[in-house]
């Protein structure tokens, strides 16, 4: 017999680990057999199935098996390590939710290594594209392909690209979009740093479908590794010949540098970039005139983000067609997800359109942290909303997240528990676009502060009933009147909550209760002397002379002096503080 | 440096040479560096010089389980291909003495995620 390896894993959700106990157990079995020799048993962290109790993969073979019970282990010996007999009761289908085009390389190759990435295929798409293919019938792959922005607006690729290519202009610009923002969002950082010959590859390629002969990154200074790497990669095209006069042998000639951002959110909105490259201060324009007919010093310029032109090099060397066959009717494609929040495995995720929102949290994500009951979901950063619970089995493109009232927008997920208090998140992604606006036109500006301070009054406990009314109708105005994206799209976290979790509103409001118990101001703490040890512990720890007393009689606190810091909830060992 | 040409571009691509039988990548994005990458490169290859193990130690960057970086796969013949996650000094010590040296797999801390993902074939 072939030496075999046994993977296991106690994946059970909510109970001990038990991965140890059976890991002895099977080592005992197999002595009993005499096969400790020939086989290895290992405790892995993770086997890619959760909530499937005893998971055991045998190797070679990658048979897979769930749900195992201890009188399971003897037969999984005897017939499958031994007889090569596989159980069917007990086999597991592969979990596999993910599929990986833009991070296909991630993880995968040396970043700074260029000889990588022509291994892995790299520059065959360009070759092929700039020796083969007209600039139209790139754009023709790419229509095949249904490919949609990745940025936030999913506007389909090939029309971007099709208005530059029949403006006639003697020079055209190519912009990659690595302003990425949001907060919790860093897949374009990642792709950046793991594979940026990709991204270097999908521009050239849009340069020679739109005739443009000059690129520009633009990403932002807080990413410094992926600056340095995208600047390693274009020195290195550069040295082979794959930037610069005549690529390849061919007609075709191309340019390529990096600008910086300098930290501020609203130089992703692609007026505001333009400016910025242009030395300008970064704040919107209006459009139209679109930056595919009149962008950058007045010419013609495609902006694409990041993990759009990741997508470009694999479309055009495996067609059109095949990525136009992943995906949902309107969304084809995968997207890059980060995964964040309440949930065991958080990181980048990349899934086919229309994967639905419980695969990815319970079957990728791995479920809840700490076992807690999920709440809701985040998508889209402060230009998103909310999708509560109800909606886990919907799946995740473009038009149903925007039915549900949120954006598919960069692809920050962020999953909530029944610890998050949604006035407070509505009342954080709102704060972020405040200090964010720009200031220019007067909805965002004047409407994202006088949102923010009735939210304000709310979370405190000086919310009143008219208020609700006032903030829909200031998110109105700013959605109908602002100059850009920003201001549109910042009272969207505000009205998805109003709209899911109308009751926690006014529960805040009138009931001066924050159930997730996050409003600090809406708080009472209160000593349970039949728990309290009297050990003075919060005492101590009070700074404000808001509790008294002495280790005999016990402790008070004085609910007029305490300032609600929660400094004697953390402290106290015996849980005699009530929070509520 | 050669320019490459629509001629040669095929040729040169033969031309790299084929990563070597045993190989270790240590993922070294932003995530990974921020969670120890630098150390467990290092020590990777420090020790792997000590004790005279003939080993390729190569960087990559994320591979997007961030929960669980520094992430290290590892490749030696004759031994699953396997992703180490949660690596520190003294596990990279670990991988190098146990996996790479008497080809044993360590235990908890591989992180098999090969059932979960497709990729896109070439």
């Amino acid at each position: 017999m072939d030496k075999k390896i046994v993977l296991l894993k106690d994946t059970s959700i909510g109970a001990a680990d038990k991965t140890k106990e059976y890991y002895s157990l099977i080592l005992n079995l197999l002595r009993d057999q005499n096969l400790q020799d020939s086989v290895q048993v290992v405790r892995v962290a993770d086997i890619g199935f959760y909530d499937q109790g005893l998971v055991l993969k045998i190797l070679p073979g990658q048979v897979t098996y769930g749900r195992v019970q201890e009188s399971d282990l003897l037969p999984v010996i005897t017939e499958t390590i031994q007889g090569n007999k596989v159980l069917d009761r007990l086999a597991l289908e592969p979990n596999e939710k993910q599929l990986r085009i833009v991070l296909r390389n991630c993880g995968q190759i040396d970043p700074e290594n260029f000889d990588d990435y022509i291994a892995a295929d790299g520059y065959a798409a360009l070759k092929k594209v700039i020796t083969e293919y007209k600039p139209e019938q790139v754009i023709e792959q790419l229509k095949a392909s249904g490919l949609r922005g990745r940025g936030g607006a999913g506007y389909p690729t090939w029309m971007k690209w099709n208005f530059a290519r029949q403006v006639k202009a003697e020079q055209k610009y190519i912009v990659c979009n690595g302003d990425e923002g949001d907060p919790g969002a860093y897949m374009d950082r990642s792709v950046l740093e793991g594979d940026p010959h990709s991204v270097i590859e999908g521009m050239m390629i849009g340069a020679y479908a739109i005739g443009a002969s000059q690129g520009y990154f633009y990403i932002r200074a807080e990413y410094p590794l992926a600056v340095e790497r995208i600047q390693k990669a274009i020195a290195q095209a550069y040295e082979y010949g794959l930037l610069g006069k005549n690529i390849l042998g061919t007609d075709f000639s191309f340019d390529v540098e990096i600008r910086l951002g300098a930290g501020a959110f609203v130089c992703g909105e692609e007026t505001a970039l333009l400016a910025s490259i242009e030395g300008k201060r970064g704040t919107p324009q209006p459009r139209p005139p679109y930056p595919s007919i009149k962008g950058l010093w007045g010419k013609p310029t495609v902006i694409n983000n990041v993990e759009t032109l990741a997508n470009i090099p694999v479309i055009l060397l495996k067609g059109g067609a095949w990525f136009g066959k992943i995906g949902t009717e309107k969304s084809k494609g995968t997207k890059v997800f980060a995964l964040t929040g309440k949930i065991k495995n958080s990181g980048l995720i990349e899934v086919p359109m229309g994967t639905t929102i419980r695969d990815i949290v319970y079957h990728i994500g791995g479920g809840m942290l700490a076992s807690k009951g999920i709440k809701a979901v985040q998508t889209g950063g402060p230009s998103g909303g909310v999708i509560p619970k109800e909606f886990l089995d919907e799946p995740v493109d473009y038009e149903n997240l925007q039915k549900l009232g949120s954006i598919m927008g960069s692809g920050g997920m962020i999953v909530m528990d029944e610890d998050d208090c949604l006035v407070d998140i509505a009342k954080f992604y709102l704060k972020f676009c405040v200090e964010e606006s720009c200031g220019k036109c007067a909805p965002c500006r004047i409407g994202g502060f006088q949102m923010l301070s009735l939210l304000e009054n709310i979370t405190s406990g000086k919310g009143t009933a008219s208020d609700l009314a006032k903030m829909r109708r200031i998110a109105l105005a700013m959605q109908k009147a602002s100059l850009c994206g920003l201001g549109q799209t910042a009272s969207n976290p505000v009205l998805s909550t109003l709209k899911y979790f109308a009751a926690e509103y006014k529960s805040h409001i009138e009931d001066k209760k924050c159930v997730a118990g996050k409003c600090r101001y809406l708080l009472n703490y209160q000593i349970i002397p039949e728990k309290c040890k009297k050990c003075g512990l919060c005492l101590t720890n009070c700074v404000f002379g808001a509790i008294t007393g002495n280790r005999e009689q016990g402790y008070i606190l004085d609910p007029a002096k305490c300032t609600k810091c929660g400094r004697c909830y953390e402290v106290c060992k015996f849980k005699a503080i009530n929070k509520g | 440096m050669i320019k490459l040409t629509k001629e040669n571009f095929d040729q040169h691509k033969t031309g790299i040479p084929a990563v070597g039988k045993n190989w270790i990548k240590v993922g070294m994005s932003t995530c990974g560096i921020a969670a120890g990458a630098d150390e467990v490169y290092k020590t990777f290859v420090e020790e792997a010089k000590k004790k005279n193990l003939t080993v390729d130690i190569k960087k990559c960057g994320c591979l997007g389980m961030c929960y669980a970086e520094p992430l290290v796969e590892v490749h030696v013949e004759g031994v699953p291909q396997v992703i180490y996650g949660k690596v520190n000094k003294d596990i990279a010590i670990k991988i190098l003495e146990k996996h790479v040296g008497t080809k044993m797999l360590v235990n908890d801390y591989i992180f098999d995620l090969s059932l979960t993902m497709k990729k896109v074939g070439k």
